[in-house]
């Protein structure tokens, strides 16, 4: 079986992470340092933990998920899957199924002890129909988790995965694991007083202001972690946020592009470090192709080439933002030598717009917030050039999603986020029939492309279909990308061990102090 | 007196009722429907409809309207679909938050414009009084915002005197809560004085035309304490006034400072609830925050009462 010994060779690395993980780190470039307190300066109040309350995390939640709980596997440096409770794992050879052997020994903070059945038993409350769950529109693909021995689950998918392992990587509603025991006994409690497997245990949270987490004494990882406490605490005003930064009430604060300023006047602070991460995915739109201008090729075309990204991106952000060619991103592992972006060219797209010989006027919605204008006048500007005649239609974030779904928009902007593994998105985004088609695009080669990527295992068979996908997605120009991913956070110098931001998440819980 | 009080809390009743439906109507015409931000993306048609039917989303308007009042009646505010935590709950966990920091507002408000008040009204029109009185004008005419961040930039970044963000209890700490509510309540403070100090002022100048203080003068008796006995008092009751109203503008203020110096109030938990559509606690808090101005009102009300007997006695 060709197909296994692949599979062999595809997991070996793996195997030798896991036992590397066990051991100390010997001799490394900097001396981890234990002890010590940092306070995070998150962007939002975090809302609790418990999934059936909850429905879904958001950023500000993902760092506490990330101390508290522990996931069956983590994205390592080079964003391969890595163990944390799963030891190891091996997959059916169509994908379908995936079997992960559970780390041995484990305790939640309540003394509960880890086990498949209590991960199943996570698994089936957020399933179960019954608990309405929000969250349970995450795990449509998993049909069931079984517990066959005490430290082995399998998940039966409906649709397969070749990279399941680094899609549950993320700290989300979905993936941390909760002490079955905690939220029977605390009921209605239980969603501010979450109880995981993590390196910190909640101490105390004041709503609205702080979340006091203190170093888990017993946790699985010896020596792990490092800081005896962490404290998060809301600071919603970017201003402000930075200003506690600055005079050293906050260690490290969320931020983004928007805050462009404050994050070239940290660049140039001896006293501040800036991480950033250059995530997968992008910024996008989707032209409704069945909809008049844009049922024809040559005006989605047309609109692409006048679009200057590296202008556009001084306008918005002061050159921070990062232009797109394809829905990938540098921080993807899919790089391909032709993701057949089509060039800036006003002439070019003047031509095209002439020979379409129709006025070209339409509507884009952007969010009624500042930055939403911005963007939306700078392509009015872009377009006008070109000689189409752009309406910009401002509307509340939350009426994106149902115009999206309902098709009710001519163009309109969406985001592809940073995962591990591009299939989630692109299936959703591209397979025609999907609720997320955007673009009302069917195209049999690009169904064949996105099937044929999901069940190959060899990276870079899937790296050519991906490939073959933007090229053929860049010259009808149904989608097109602004800008990619760019996550950040700035802190103080002394800050040291901060792990990438995958998915954005500041994710404190192997930091320590110098 | 009892009947002047009957009467004052009779006419609150429509008022209140009327609050609760404006609060209604309002957080149930903000865009977004409420199952679409919940579902986010995934908001297909079928969930929707599922989920709109679980959270009575599809019942009309007039009847969830009474169907919420019902409910309030009986003392239940409702639950957050976020946190799962009572308005009730998260109302008695931040108001003593907002109630701090504008007492300590309208305080330090009130110390700073008091006595430029009786400076300025000892001697209208003089140089002291027109200068203050220009100050006043750009002192309104400065935003919160800009104020807090300036402040924020001066006291905690360059000078390293205050915290720029945080909290502690009172309870726990009592001098590091003060610490903390210093700069938020100046922000505050720094756009009530103005106010008061005209209001004040001009009451003042109107009172030192009265004959008694010309009887007062005339016996000799000193200018301060003339000012401070005599002409204080008669003059306050447009400032009692304005002290309550303020009250409201206050709240609105809270939004805005408790949002940058990252208090736990109530301006916060709206401004959050706004955000995320969690309309259950909007509804909530912004009835119960309006029921309580409309109750400093009321209070006010009675100060009058206190102040002027001819109110009380309805000759007014």
């Amino acid at each position: 079986m060709t197909n296994l010994a692949a599979a062999a060779r595809k997991h070996a690395p793996i195997f030798l992470v896991a036992a590397f993980t066990l051991l100390p780190p010997a001799g490394p470039a900097q001396a981890q340092k234990a002890g010590g307190s940092i306070t995070v300066g998150q962007e939002l109040d975090i809302p609790g933990f418990d999934p059936l309350k909850v429905g879904v995390y958001d950023t500000s939640t993902f760092t506490a998920a990330a101390a508290i709980f522990d996931t069956l596997t983590t994205l390592d440096e080079k964003g391969e899957a890595a163990p944390k409770l799963a030891v190891s794992w091996t997959h059916s050879d169509d994908y379908m199924s995936w079997t992960f052997k559970l780390r041995e020994g484990v305790k939640f903070h309540d003394g509960t002890p880890f086990n498949a059945q209590a991960f199943k038993e996570n698994f089936d409350r957020q399933k179960d129909p019954a608990n309405k769950c929000r969250c349970a529109f995450y795990i449509t693909n998993v049909k069931e988790v079984l517990a066959p021995d005490e430290y082995t689950v399998v998940y039966k998918l409906t649709d397969p995965s070749v990279n399941l392992p680094s899609v549950i990587t993320i700290q989300s509603q979905n993936n941390a694991v909760h002490s079955p025991t905690a939220w029977k006994t605390k009921g209605d409690d239980y969603n501010r007083n979450p109880v995981g497997t993590g390196p910190y245990i909640l101490k105390s949270w004041t709503a609205g202001d702080r979340m006091v987490l203190e170093k888990n004494p017993d946790y699985w990882n010896k020596g792990r972690p490092y800081l005896d406490r962490i404290i998060l605490k809301p600071l919603p005003d970017a201003q402000s946020r930075f200003a506690s930064l600055q005079s050293g009430e906050a260690d490290i604060i969320w931020d983004d592009e928007n805050d462009a300023d404050n994050i070239m006047k940290a660049q140039k602070d001896s006293k501040l470090t800036v991480h950033t991460y250059k995530g997968s995915g992008a910024a996008v739109y989707a032209f409704n192709t069945k909809v008049a201008p844009f049922d024809d090729v040559r005006v989605r075309q047309a609109l692409v080439m006048a679009i200057d990204r590296p202008k556009m991106s001084q306008a918005i952000s002061n050159g921070l933002s990062r232009p797109a060619t394809n829905p990938y991103g540098d921080g993807s592992w899919v790089k391909c030598k032709d993701d057949g972006a089509l060039p800036f060219d006003v002439e070019k797209a003047k031509a095209l717009i002439k020979d379409y010989g129709k006025p070209v006027e339409f509507k884009t919605l952007v969010t009624a917030t500042p930055r939403g204008r911005m963007i939306g006048q700078v392509l009015q500007q872009f377009w006008k050039r070109a000689g189409a005649n752009m309406e910009i239609e401002q509307v509340d974030q939350a009426t994106i999603p149902p115009r999206a779904f309902m098709r009710q928009f001519q163009l309109i902007p969406w985001r592809i986020v940073d995962l591990a593994d591009p299939d989630p998105q692109m299936y959703a985004n591209f397979r025609s029939g999907s609720p997320l088609a955007l673009a009302n695009f069917a195209d049999p080669e690009l169904d064949r492309l996105l099937d044929h990527s999901r069940v190959t295992a060899d990276p870079a068979a899937r790296i050519e279909d991906y490939c073959a996908i933007s090229r053929l997605i860049n010259k009808e120009a149904v989608w097109f990308w602004t800008f990619q991913n760019t996550y950040y956070a700035l802190s103080s110098a002394k800050l040291k061990g901060f792990p990438k931001m995958y998915n954005g998440v500041i994710d404190v819980s192997t930091t320590w102090l110098e | 007196m009892l009947n002047f009080v009957a009467r004052r809390l009779l006419a609150i009743l429509p008022v209140l009722l009327a609050v609760s439906l404006l609060t209604f109507l309002i957080a149930s015409l903000l865009p977004g429907d409420l199952a679409y931000v919940i579902l986010g993306d995934q908001a297909t048609p079928e969930n929707v409809a599922a989920l709109r039917r679980d959270m009575g989303l599809d019942q009309p308007l007039w009847w969830r309207y009474l169907s919420w009042l019902g409910h309030v009646l009986q003392g239940d505010l409702g639950r957050s679909f976020r946190t799962g935590q009572t308005v009730l709950q998260a109302v008695a966990e931040r108001i003593p938050v907002s109630l701090e920091l504008m007492l300590m507002a309208e305080f330090i408000g009130l110390l700073i414009g008091v006595p430029l008040a009786i400076a300025c009204a000892a001697r209208a029109g003089g140089a002291f009084d027109r200068f203050m009185t220009g100050s006043a004008f750009a002192m309104l005419s400065m935003p919160s915002f800009l104020m807090a961040i300036l402040l924020i930039y001066l006291f905690a970044v360059e000078l390293r005197w205050l915290p720029a963000t945080g909290y502690v209890p009172f309870t726990e700490e009592p001098l590091a809560n003060l610490r903390f509510f210093v700069l938020p309540a100046l922000t505050l403070a720094l756009a009530e004085w103005p106010g008061i100090m005209r209001v004040l002022r001009s009451d003042m100048i109107a009172t030192l035309q009265e004959d008694y203080i010309a009887l007062a003068k005339a016996k000799g008796l000193k200018p301060a304490r003339i000012l401070f006995v005599h002409a204080l008092k008669p003059s306050s009751l447009t400032l009692v006034t304005v002290t309550g109203i303020n009250i409201g503008r206050l709240l609105g203020g809270t939004l805005i400072v408790e949002s940058i110096f990252a208090l736990p109030g109530i301006g916060r938990l709206l401004v959050g609830a706004i955000y995320t559509r969690d309309l259950v606690i909007l509804q909530g808090v912004v009835l119960l925050v309006a029921s309580g101005f409309v109750i400093v009102n009321f209070i006010v009300d009675m100060l009058y009462a206190v102040l002027d007997p001819r109110i009380r006695h309805g000759h007014a």
